[in-house]
């Protein structure tokens, strides 16, 4: 592009064949000649385009185009004008029906009592009677604690500790290893007390607290 | 090499006679329609013919892009000229019916070879043809719509319905290859002239 070209040469190149087929807008049109014009590859391409256009206008000349027959055409939009005038009458005729006002509310009053008979007899689905091991459940009556026993405890110690302390596991070990234990008698809170103080001060007991009544498991 | 204000006003008033004979077909016009087959048809089935290369389907698809122009011709909503309307219907059923067919691929074997030359092609319009056979689907759409039917590289746009840059981008290709081809199918055709004597 020179200084006075406002199209640059590949701007210019581009647009030659819409200027061969005579497409292009006036102001486009004047700056792809006047490029041209400045510009030797671009008119010896538009030269070239020229003849390609002429050739194939001689193409589309030599080529014969048999005369329309519409038969084919015609047959496919008078099964279709067939097809939405059946649909038509059939929508003609649902108006025409509703169009007195008896028809209107008896239509109406079938309607309503369809929609309650399904109400009424539509199957009642029941609940599904199942629990996951997640829903929380209450603690039977009585007194607990939970612990947390060391995990080098032994079994066999940590049975016999049970044992002593008439102690009953009732849940756990949960994920963090807290066990639920139900005391053997009914004790007094100062009994229950005593034996949380026992348990806190075993060797293999990490963590041992009474469990307020109502709680859940 | 410039348009008259005869041309252009010939142009404007065919423009706005399919305009008429669209909006009459709306209203389920059969007369209107024919006129529409009838001035389409030429332009329509020469385009079709060299884009599918089978008279038979191309006749079928012209069918198939008029019955679509008779549905649809509400959803018609002025933003092209009708042309381009009804040649962008066209460029989609003959894309599709290329697709199936398979027709763009055994076109593509053909042009494989650069020297199968059809047996007559010692004239300028039969080079050109073969060599147009030998550019994929989408090169050959923006020739055939530049060359043989007219339209603006915008109305090329609205046609393919992709934007102005990539028409420009595959006319470039469709030229370079054309420069390539025609050279060589050109020679192939001199060398079997040659023979023949």
């Amino acid at each position: 592009m020179n200084r006075h070209d406002p199209m640059s040469h590949e701007q210019a190149s581009e647009l030659l064949p819409w200027l061969v087929n005579n497409s292009l807008a006036e102001a486009e049109r004047d700056l792809v000649h006047e490029h041209a014009a400045s510009c030797v590859v671009c008119r010896r391409e538009l030269h070239e385009l020229e003849n390609l256009r002429d050739s194939i206008a001689d193409a589309s000349a030599a080529t014969e185009i048999p005369a329309p027959d519409m038969r084919r055409i015609n047959a496919r939009i008078d099964a279709l004008i067939e097809k939405e005038s059946r649909g038509q009458v059939f929508l003609s005729n649902i108006r025409e029906f509703f169009r007195s006002p008896w028809r209107l509310a008896f239509a109406a009053q079938t309607a309503v009592v369809a929609v309650l008979a399904a109400v009424l007899l539509w199957p009642q689905i029941d609940e599904p009677e199942f629990t996951t091991l997640t829903d929380p459940q209450a603690l039977p009556e009585g007194q607990y604690v939970r612990v947390v026993f060391k995990p080098t405890l032994p079994a066999s110690d940590l049975s016999n500790l049970l044992d002593t302390m008439n102690l009953t596991i009732v849940d756990g070990p949960s994920e963090r290893g807290v066990y639920t234990l139900r005391l053997a008698a009914n004790p007094g809170t100062a009994d229950r007390e005593a034996i949380v103080a026992d348990l806190t001060s075993n060797d293999g007991v990490l963590f041992a607290q009474p469990v307020p009544s109502g709680v859940q498991r | 090499m410039t348009r008259s204000k005869a041309e252009i006003s010939a142009s404007e008033q065919k423009a706005a006679n399919e305009l008429v004979l669209l909006d009459a077909i709306t209203r389920r016009d059969r007369g209107a329609f024919a006129e529409l087959y009838r001035l389409y048809h030429p332009r329509l089935r020469g385009y079709l013919n060299r884009i599918l290369s089978n008279a038979a389907i191309a006749e079928e698809v012209l069918d198939d892009v008029m019955f679509v122009v008779w549905k649809d011709a509400r959803k018609y909503r002025g933003q092209a000229a009708v042309s381009s309307w009804i040649f962008g219907i066209a460029y989609r059923k003959a894309m599709t019916a290329i697709r199936k067919e398979g027709r763009y691929q055994s076109l593509l074997d053909r042009g494989a070879d650069v020297n199968t030359v059809p047996a007559k092609a010692s004239q300028d319009v039969e080079l050109i043809q073969a060599a147009l056979v030998q550019l994929s689907a989408d090169h050959r759409q923006v020739v055939e719509l530049t060359y043989f039917s007219g339209f603006s590289y915008q109305e090329i746009a609205t046609i393919a319905d992709c934007p102005v840059n990539t028409i420009k981008t595959r006319m470039f290709h469709a030229r370079r290859r054309l420069k390539y081809l025609l050279p060589i199918l050109a020679g192939a055709d001199e060398e079997k002239d040659r023979e023949q004597a």
